[in-house]
Formats: C-alpha cells, sequence, structure tokens
C-alpha cells in the first residue's frame, strides 16, 4: 500500500513542475504562499484525474514504475525554486547529482544490458559491495556538507522502506532519464566552461595584440 | 549543515545501512543453495513403447495459438496454457488455461482466459497494451504458478514479468504482481522454459533479456506469505543465447541449452557445478537451430537428456527429438514428431509425470497447442530403429 502511494509523488511533482510553467507564462510568477498551494492542489487533482479508468499518475508509472530518489530530489527542487526562489539543492550539491548521475548510468546500463558476462545489476539485491560504496559516499559527502548526501540517504531509506516497486538498489540510485538529465546537464556546463575559456583567450589575445601594437 | 546535523546524519546512514547488513548476516545461516533433484525412475524399461497426441484447444479459426507450458498437480491433474489472440502480439490476446484430469476417459477442459489485458491493468493498476508469452508450473506446495508478459510500450523487448499463484489448482488466482528485473525501465524481460526446485522451496526460473543484448538469465523467487522475494542472476552476456532450458543433473551439476540468436544457427549450451550460481561460457553444439525455442528434459540412466527442437538451421517446418547419453555434448536424433512444408511447429514444452510418462506441448501451425505422450520405451525403441 505504502508503495502504491508512493507512486504518486513522481507524477505529482511532473504535474506541479507543468502546472507552475503554465502560471509563468501567463505572467505570473508561481511563487507565493497563497499561490502555490492552490498550484499543488490542481496538481494533486491532476495526478489523480482518472483516464481510462486509471489515475493519470498510473498512466506515468504504467512506462516507468521506478522513478528514482535523485530525479525525485531533482524534480522537488525545481518545484522548490518555482514556488519560494530559493534551492533545496545548492550549486554543489546539484553538481554533484550530475555527476553521480552520469558514473552511477556508465557503470550499470553498459554492463546491465548485456556488454560481458558481469550483471552489475545483481549487486543491488541484497548487501553487496554497491552497499558499502554508497555508504562511503554519504559519509564522503556529509563531511564534504554536499546536500546530495541527503539524497543519498533517501536512496537508502526508500529501499528499506521498499517504497519503490523494485527491490534492488539500483533502481532507487539511477534511472535512464537521471541518467540522460545529467549527461545533459554536465555537457551543458561543459560547454558553457570551454566557451569562456575560449571568449577568455581570446580576450588575453586581443590585449596581447593591442599590447604589442601600441608597444 | 552544521557539525552536529552531519554527526546525526551520518549516524542515520549507519543505521539506514544496518538493516541490509542485519538480513544478509541472517542469511549466513542457512544451507548453501542446492537443486532439489530428484533422479528420474529408471524402472520405465518394464513397459510398452506408447506414444499418444492430441490437440488441447479447438481450431480457433483465423486467430493463432503460441507458447504453450504444461504441468502436473499432486494427483496427477494436468494443467496447460498458452496464449491466443487475433495474431501474435494483437491487443485482443489473452492468456488462456486448460484442465485435464487423471484418467483415460478424461479430456482437455475448454479454455478459459487467466489474464488479458483488461484484467492485468487492474490488477497491476497500469497501463497494459497487450499481453503475451505464459509460463504455468506447479511447486512442492502444489500451488500452480503464472508468469506471463505483458508490455505496455513497442514489440516483444517492451515486456515485463508479472506472477500469479493459485492455491485451489487453478480455479482463482491471486491478482498480478510485477516483477521489476531490468534497470531500463523494467522492460525486455521474458520467459520461457521450465523452472526447477530448490532445496530451500525456492524456484529458478529461466527467463531471458531481449533488448540490445540478448542474454539468457535466471530468476530465483519465492513466495512467503502473500509477498514474492525474488532476484535474477545471468548465465551469459552478448547478444547470441535465449530461452534457457535447464537440465539438473544431481544437487550441484546441470546444464542449460539455448536458443541461438547469433549468426551461427545451432543449439548452445553451458554448464553449472555451483547449483547455477556461475555457469561455463555457452558453447555451441552440433544441432541447428532457426532462433527457435527448444526444451529439454533429464531422462533416466544418468546424464540421458532428451531434447525437443527444430532440425533446420532456417525455418520451424519440423520438430524433432533428439537425446544425449553424455549429458547434452553429443546427441542422436531419435523421432521426428512433426513436418510439414511451409508449416510452424514450435516452441516445444515437456515434462514428465508422476506416471513417468512424457508429456510434450507446442505450437501447431499457429492454430492450436498440441498434446504429445510418449513414455522412454518409446524413445528407446525409436533410438534402436535408428541405430538399425
Amino acid at each position: 500500500m505504502i508503495t502504491f502511494a508512493f507512486s504518486f509523488l513522481f507524477p505529482f511533482l511532473v504535474s506541479l513542475l507543468v502546472v507552475q510553467s503554465v502560471a509563468k507564462n501567463v505572467k505570473k510568477a508561481p511563487q507565493g504562499w497563497r499561490l502555490t498551494p492552490i498550484l499543488a492542489l490542481i496538481s494533486g487533482i491532476l495526478a489523480l484525474l482518472p483516464v481510462g479508468g486509471l489515475p493519470l499518475a498510473r498512466w506515468l508509472i504504467g512506462m516507468n514504475a521506478n522513478f528514482s530518489f535523485p530525479l525525485l530530489a531533482i524534480a522537488f527542487n525545481k518545484a522548490w525554486e518555482n514556488a519560494t526562489g530559493s534551492r533545496v539543492l545548492d550549486h554543489n550539491a546539484s553538481m554533484a547529482s550530475w555527476i553521480f548521475g552520469l558514473a552511477v548510468g556508465l557503470a550499470l546500463y553498459p554492463m546491465a544490458l548485456g556488454l560481458g558476462g558481469f550483471d552489475p545489476y545483481g549487486l543491488g539485491w541484497g548487501l553487496s559491495w554497491l552497499f558499502a560504496f554508497l555508504a562511503m559516499a554519504t559519509i564522503v559527502l556529509l563531511l564534504m556538507k554536499n546536500r546530495f548526501a541527503v539524497v543519498l540517504i533517501a536512496c537508502i531509506l526508500g529501499y528499506d522502506l521498499h517504497l519503490l516497486e523494485s527491490a534492488n538498489l539500483w533502481d532507487y540510485l539511477v534511472d535512464p532519464f537521471f541518467v540522460f538529465l545529467s549527461f545533459g546537464a554536465l555537457s551543458n556546463r561543459l560547454i558553457g566552461l570551454l566557451r569562456k575559456v575560449l571568449s577568455d583567450r581570446k580576450g588575453m589575445d586581443g590585449i596581447g595584440q593591442e599590447t604589442a601594437s601600441t608597444g | 549543515m552544521s557539525r552536529r546535523a552531519v554527526l546525526i546524519l551520518i549516524l542515520v546512514t549507519l543505521l539506514l545501512y544496518a538493516v541490509p547488513g542485519r538480513r544478509w548476516y541472517s542469511s549466513m545461516d542457512q544451507e548453501p543453495l542446492t537443486f532439489a533433484f530428484r533422479l528420474p525412475s529408471s524402472q520405465s524399461d518394464r513397459g510398452l513403447p506408447q506414444m499418444t497426441e492430441e490437440f488441447i484447444n479447438r481450431d480457433p479459426g483465423s486467430a493463432t495459438v503460441h507458447v504453450g507450458s504444461i504441468c502436473e498437480m499432486t494427483g496427477g491433474r494436468l494443467v496447460a496454457c498458452w496464449y491466443g489472440g487475433t495474431r501474435e502480439g494483437a491487443r485482443d490476446t489473452a492468456v488462456y488455461l486448460a484442465l485435464r484430469d487423471p484418467g483415460k476417459r478424461s479430456s482437455w477442459s475448454e479454455p478459459r482466459v487467466v489474464a488479458d489485458r483488461d484484467s492485468a491493468s487492474r490488477e497491476l493498476r497500469r497501463y497494459v497494451k497487450k499481453v503475451g508469452n505464459p509460463l504455468v508450473f506447479a511447486d512442492s506446495q502444489n500451488r500452480l504458478w503464472l508468469i506471463y508478459v505483458t508490455i505496455a510500450v513497442g514489440g516483444w523487448s517492451g515486456s515485463s514479468l508479472n506472477v500469479k499463484v493459485s492455491h485451489d489448482g487453478g480455479r482463482s488466482w491471486t491478482p498480478s504482481t510485477r516483477l521489476t528485473l531490468s534497470p531500463l525501465v523494467n522492460v525486455s524481460e521474458l520467459v520461457k522454459n521450465n523452472p526447477v526446485q530448490m532445496s530451500d522451496g525456492s524456484l529458478a526460473v529461466p527467463i531471458y533479456h531481449e533488448c540490445l543484448g540478448k542474454f539468457p538469465e535466471i530468476l530465483w523467487i519465492n513466495a512467503e506469505g502473500g509477498c514474492f522475494r525474488f532476484r535474477k542472476t545471468r548465465l551469459a552476456g552478448g547478444k547470441s543465447f535465449i530461452q534457457p532450458s535447464m537440465v539438473v543433473r544431481d544437487p550441484r551439476n546441470a546444464a542449460a541449452f539455448f536458443r541461438s540468436c547469433s549468426d551461427e544457427r545451432a543449439v548452445g549450451m553451458a554448464t553449472t557445478t555451483d547449483a547455477g550460481t556461475t555457469w561455463s561460457e555457452p558453447q555451441h553444439l552440433e544441432l541447428p537451430n532457426p532462433d527457435a525455442a527448444i526444451n529439454a528434459l533429464p531422462l533416466s540412466g544418468g546424464g540421458r537428456v532428451l531434447l525437443a527442437f527444430n532440425d533446420s538451421p532456417r525455418g520451424r517446418e519440423n520438430l524433432q527429438l533428439a537425446l544425449s547419453s553424455d549429458g547434452g555434448v553429443t546427441w542422436q536424433r531419435v523421432a521426428r514428431i512433426e513436418e510439414g512444408k511451409g508449416a510452424e511447429f514450435s516452441y516445444p514444452y515437456m515434462i514428465r509425470g508422476s506416471d513417468r510418462r512424457i508429456h510434450l506441448v507446442y505450437t501447431w501451425r499457429r492454430k492450436r497447442i498440441k498434446h504429445v505422450v510418449f513414455n522412454e520405451e518409446w524413445i528407446n525403441s525409436k533410438l534402436q530403429g535408428a541405430s538399425q
């Protein structure tokens, strides 16, 4: 029952993001303590809206029943940012989540989909080095005071309580959408960084040429 | 985050990881898992050769049927299931079940639907486009299990596995439970061939993945107090072999035979010496395989294995039985069960009944599920005829 109830959370957050985006487009920032509960209520109604005999949320679950906790955290962070103007996951936590998503996705998917004889997905069914690695990563991030550690704590809490349909820890850590999102975000950052480096170099060259001609 | 908050969160982390740690620690007391091996009786040499054949379902007209499986319950009742619809992968496909009570005058019951897209959608509380490939089997507690495929998007590569259990011989079933077995939005998991009973009462069910890679796997599943505990392990990686069929030799040793989906159109084989935990690298056998399902069954006489397969690298126009006396390394063709130009005879599935007779079901021209019954004397007589 708890798993079924929890399955509505991600569709609700997606619905809230859509409703907030619509509110933004009608020239009204989706912020404020009055507007946010109304938008959340609309999103809740949308998620529960029966379509073809099923709540709208369960249609999304029919496509994927295991949206990872980091993806949930990212969706929550975005909705919170839209509602309050502040972020739950700061810059460092966001960077940690993107790096985590890409690294874990690369470690899991190629081999889990048949590359080689070893199946890393098998490590998620019960205590294995995956659990040890994750516990270590969580503690290191906590010592670095990185808020993404709280998301990792939520992953193991969700696994212990069986909040997702899956009984495999990997599904609490990562899903294909989170990996694509991580790849996109990191690529974006990398491109931005390269542009900045190139423009800085151009600027430096310009100053150098100017100095040479005036000298 | 304050220093105090960090310390509290580290403590919380350690406590949360202690839960799976405790589960792992308590599992250390358990005996190592082995196959619940029962050597097939060799008393059958005293009987006369017997072979009968019948159809389980009526001719469905323009509709199609496929992927039959059969099992025997305590008392000798046979249960068969398959899927049928206007065509393979059509939205109106349903999983059908038929029963046959013991006794010579008995016949197969009228098939009835046990799962279709409406019931699956209702029980799983999500959108289901179509259902497919089912497997029925009975466990040591005389419970009937049905594992079947549902698809929400796309074709067979979009398959997910679901399980239902019946405690009353197939009259009523528990609601379907979705098995999450793949990290890729839980798709591309399918089932085919006989499960193996394990020493702790759990079952090792041969499954396979069919998406970017194509490889055989084992689903380890147990039902306790209305909950399913399961995990899966891999038999091999790559994209060459699917649909494993396991033949147990003793509590730790078994062989698995595979459908080949590589350019080398030959049946594959791998072995285990640790009750399915690890497997040897699969090798191609001398038997051809047109990328079609096979099924293997252990016979009496130590190391004898019977294989039902399409004896061609190209098509499914025949169904052949072959026998190995050395655990599956070398084979001798025994009998051709079906042959017809342009026809399809496929997806064989065999069990050994409590009366030692062998039951073979298969797709007959995509119209009917055929049930062939024979004994080992019939195999032996065919073998003698072939060697003379």
